[in-house]
């Protein structure tokens, strides 16, 4: 059974100590620069020159870099065919057979995988760095509500818990004799005997779990106590309000430019 | 149908070594009761028994089939699996589809199929809630029905999980009437089970397992009275064996008659 | 500390009564064993004592249910929590699904109740030696087995030391071991704490050994009352269609076979049994 349908790799790190919403803010500035950085090579050093070193910095480099390549090579293979093979009065440069590759469609394709792989490689390093809840209680401090924070956690387990479930239904179905592979029909005809237990059993499962939740006091109004303590300190909180200064700045200078 | 496990063993994707070095033999029409504690290895051998687990190393035959040459859905035509929770496998719109569902399955011509879910609903006691939806059913009839899926099937096998978990007295009853029907039928029947006082009524072989190991395998007269093994195993002995144990008298009762008699003697 | 009046409820959509007519007075300290058929209304009588009934389960309701001096039907199921505590068979669906680990889990119910971190840090870890946890502490709830699971569950409500706790078959999963540790964890609860327990429980071995007091619930009515040593050896056992335990069933035949003094006074747990045979 699997732990928890989260990218969280527990380290002993300084990357993994900042508080979650410094590494927030990283990467929404990250998603934010990626749409404003317009040259074509801007975000490829933006990854390897931020992204790469905070993950070394992490101990996650190599796991870092798996997940967001298994992420970002199939929009990168479908866009420089797509728009490589198909940009309309472009200038050929690899020619095969009736089609060609244009320059103007690889220049643009270029482009959109640096942006694709800034924004991926941004929000990767703050999952894999930063525990689900952990950032869930920082963004409780600063007024989310608590049942929307319940919502997020529960999902990234629930996902887990339903793999777990949904293997012990393919178990039973099968030692009744269901045939679960072979041909499409015969996979379409075993769904059903699948998805329905899932269905029915998730909906008595919802029920029980709503009462377990209440008779531990979750419908309680007051301000919860967190076990967890988040750190955060000033230069954090300067850091931060830099990171923004700089995104800013990076933006105004694009508008000023165009 | 006979049973056989050679030399196996087996060791779960994560590394946790569940079984090691099994060898087993279970005739034909044997009732055997698998005991021990959680996480001893009692599931991980059951599922070994219908190739939903394939041996990481040695064999396991079912009469003439080895187990890792066939799927689990051909297995399904000679092992019947009962599983704990009912939960995980019901999904029919009626009790009758449902429990038609393993026979067709298995490929059964439709007119025994309903004769077959009708007896298994008998067999039961769910024969008057045959167009029911199965989730309008209580738990324990729920799990009951689950029990009639697999024995409409006809296996010549059938494993019960945990049987008595969740049934008040009427339905641990039921379960061991149903139970004494298919060792009269002379089907292998094989049961997992916490509840001892029902093992040692309804199966005379019981098998102790420990840490992947069998600990033990005979007569329930010679088995339940051994303390240090049980013990070991974490296993508390049936009510008339403590008693009889404690009484300092000798071992073998386990039937309120068997106590008598043997108190009578050695009072 | 617990106290039922002229109780009677109908599930929505019910066609009959699943509680009819209930009077019931639990004292503090109490362990309290509910024991009957299936589909005599034990559950329900549970939702009722842990104020599921009305507030989560409506339906038509008649009656007062008071616990620890608080009208269950007045006060709000947020502020019950603290007072009254439930735990039931499915272990799988008592896990919040908002923590990671299994000391945060257990931590979970008293974050909610805003107590000091120093405090719940406290209890956490003490309720976790006594159900067996602290090797389990950092592993995440979902990665457990059933029974590990079911002692979790229960940890988790007892962290919150309710003043009453409610279990409906709590030991369903756990081996005959485990439930006895259990079992035995709860009692010297009970006797450190002046925790009211009300269990329910197909097991008449474990209720024996443990129960001070027994009732047997039959079609939504209480019919027998009293210590186990009484209702466990009654008539009333097999009217209501349950089987007394082997303990007393063979001390009843050698009664009958005349081996036993017919006077002498049935046993129910196997100490008692032996001084019987001996």
């Amino acid at each position: 059974m699997s732990a928890a349908f989260s990218l969280y790799q527990s380290r002993d790190s300084g990357l993994h100590r900042l508080n979650p919403l410094t590494k927030m803010t990283i990467a929404l500035s990250g998603v934010a620069t990626s749409l404003i950085v317009s040259g074509v090579w801007g975000n490829y050093l933006l990854f390897l020159l931020i992204l790469v070193p905070l993950s070394a910095w992490g101990q996650i480099t190599y796991s870092f870099l798996r997940a967001v390549f298994r992420v970002v090579w199939p929009f990168a293979i479908s866009i420089f065919l797509i728009q490589g093979l198909f940009w309309t009065d472009g200038t050929p440069v690899i020619d095969l057979g009736p089609l060609s590759f244009k320059a103007e469609g690889l220049l643009f394709a270029v482009i959109s995988v640096g942006r694709i792989l800034l924004l991926v490689g941004s929000f990767t390093l703050m999952t894999m760095s930063t525990r689900p809840d952990a950032l869930m209680i920082a963004l409780n401090q600063r007024g989310l509500p608590h049942t929307l924070s319940y919502v997020v956690l529960s999902a990234i387990q629930i996902v887990p818990m339903f793999q777990a479930k949904a293997n012990k239904i393919v178990e039973a179905q099968q030692s009744r004799g269901l045939e679960t592979s072979g041909n499409l029909l015969k996979r379409v005809r075993a769904l059903l005997p699948l998805v329905e237990p899932l269905l029915l059993g998730s909906i008595l499962d919802i029920e029980e779990r709503a009462i377990a939740l209440e008779a531990r006091g979750f419908g309680r109004r007051v301000k919860p106590t967190s076990l967890l303590i988040l750190k955060d300190p000033v230069w954090e909180k300067i850091l931060r309000w830099a990171i923004v200064a700089l995104v800013l700045a990076l933006l105004a200078v694009r508008i000023w430019l165009w | 149908m006979k049973i056989q496990l050679e030399s196996v063993s087996f060791t779960y994707p994560g590394g946790v070594e569940a079984l090691r070095d099994i060898d087993l033999f279970i005739k034909s029409g044997d009732a055997v009761a698998f005991i021990g504690e959680n996480g001893a290895g009692k599931s991980t051998l059951a599922k070994q028994l219908n190739g939903l687990l394939k041996p990481s190393y040695g064999r396991v035959f079912v009469g003439d089939w080895q187990t890792s040459n066939r799927s689990v859905a051909q297995m399904a035509g000679r092992v019947g699996f009962v599983f704990q929770n009912p939960d995980e496998q019901l999904f029919a719109r009626s009790v009758r589809e449902e429990v038609a569902f393993g026979p067709r399955n298995l490929g059964r011509e439709e007119y025994t199929i309903s004769e077959d879910v009708e007896m298994a609903l008998k067999q039961v006691g769910l024969d008057r809630a045959i167009n029911r939806h199965p989730y309008d059913l209580p738990t324990p009839e729920r799990k009951l029905l689950t029990i009639a899926a697999i024995l409409a099937m006809r296996t010549p096998v059938v494993i019960l999980d945990e049987p008595t978990m969740g049934q008040d007295a009427q339905g641990i009853a039921r379960i061991g009437r149903i139970v004494s029907d298919l060792k009269a039928e002379g089907r292998t029947v094989i049961t997992i089970s916490h509840d001892i006082d029902f093992c040692a009524e309804h199966f005379p072989r019981v098998i102790v397992l420990s840490s992947g190991r069998i600990v033990a395998d005979g007569v329930p007269s010679e088995v339940y009275y051994q303390e240090s093994m049980l013990e070991n195993a974490g296993v508390i002995p049936p009510q008339i064996a403590r008693l009889s144990i404690n009484l300092g008298l000798p071992s073998g009762a386990l039937t309120d008659q068997e106590f008598i008699q043997i108190y009578k003697e050695h009072r | 500390m617990v106290y039922l009046k002229n109780l009677t409820y109908r599930y929505p959509r019910g066609e009959s009564d699943v509680l009819h007519d209930i009077n019931l007075t639990i004292q503090e300290g109490q362990f309290f064993a509910l024991i009957g058929p299936n589909g005599a209304g034990k559950s329900t009588l549970c939702y009722v004592l842990t104020g599921f009934v009305p507030h989560f389960y409506k339906g038509k309701l008649s009656g007062t249910v008071t616990i620890n001096g608080r009208d269950v039907f007045d006060t709000p199921l947020p502020e019950l929590a603290g007072v009254t505590g439930l735990v039931f068979a499915t272990p799988f669906n008592q896990i919040s699904g908002a923590r990671f680990t299994v000391r945060e889990e257990i931590a979970f119910g008293l974050e909610n109740f805003a107590l000091p971190r120093e405090e719940i840090i406290d209890r956490t870890e003490k309720v976790m030696k006594l159900f067996n946890l602290t090797d389990l502490a950092e592993r995440p709830p979902t990665a457990l087995s059933g029974g590990q699971q079911q002692r979790l569950a229960l940890a988790s409500i007892i962290v919150m030391r309710p003043r009453l706790l409610v279990l409906d078959e709590p030991t369903s999963q756990l081996d005959p071991v485990s439930t006895h540790e259990v079992f035995s964890a709860l009692d010297s609860l009970i006797n450190q704490e002046h925790l009211t327990v009300v269990l329910v429980s197909h097991k008449l071995e474990w209720v024996a050994a443990f129960a001070d007091r027994v009732a047997i619930l039959d079609q939504g009515q209480i019919a027998a009352d009293g210590p186990p040593e009484e209702i466990l050896t009654s008539a009333e056992l097999t009217i209501h269609g349950l089987t007394p335990t082997q303990f007393t069933a063979v001390s009843l035949m050698a009664q009958r076979t005349g081996l036993i003094d017919s006077k002498k006074a049935l046993p129910v747990t196997l100490d008692q049994a032996v001084q019987f045979f001996k």
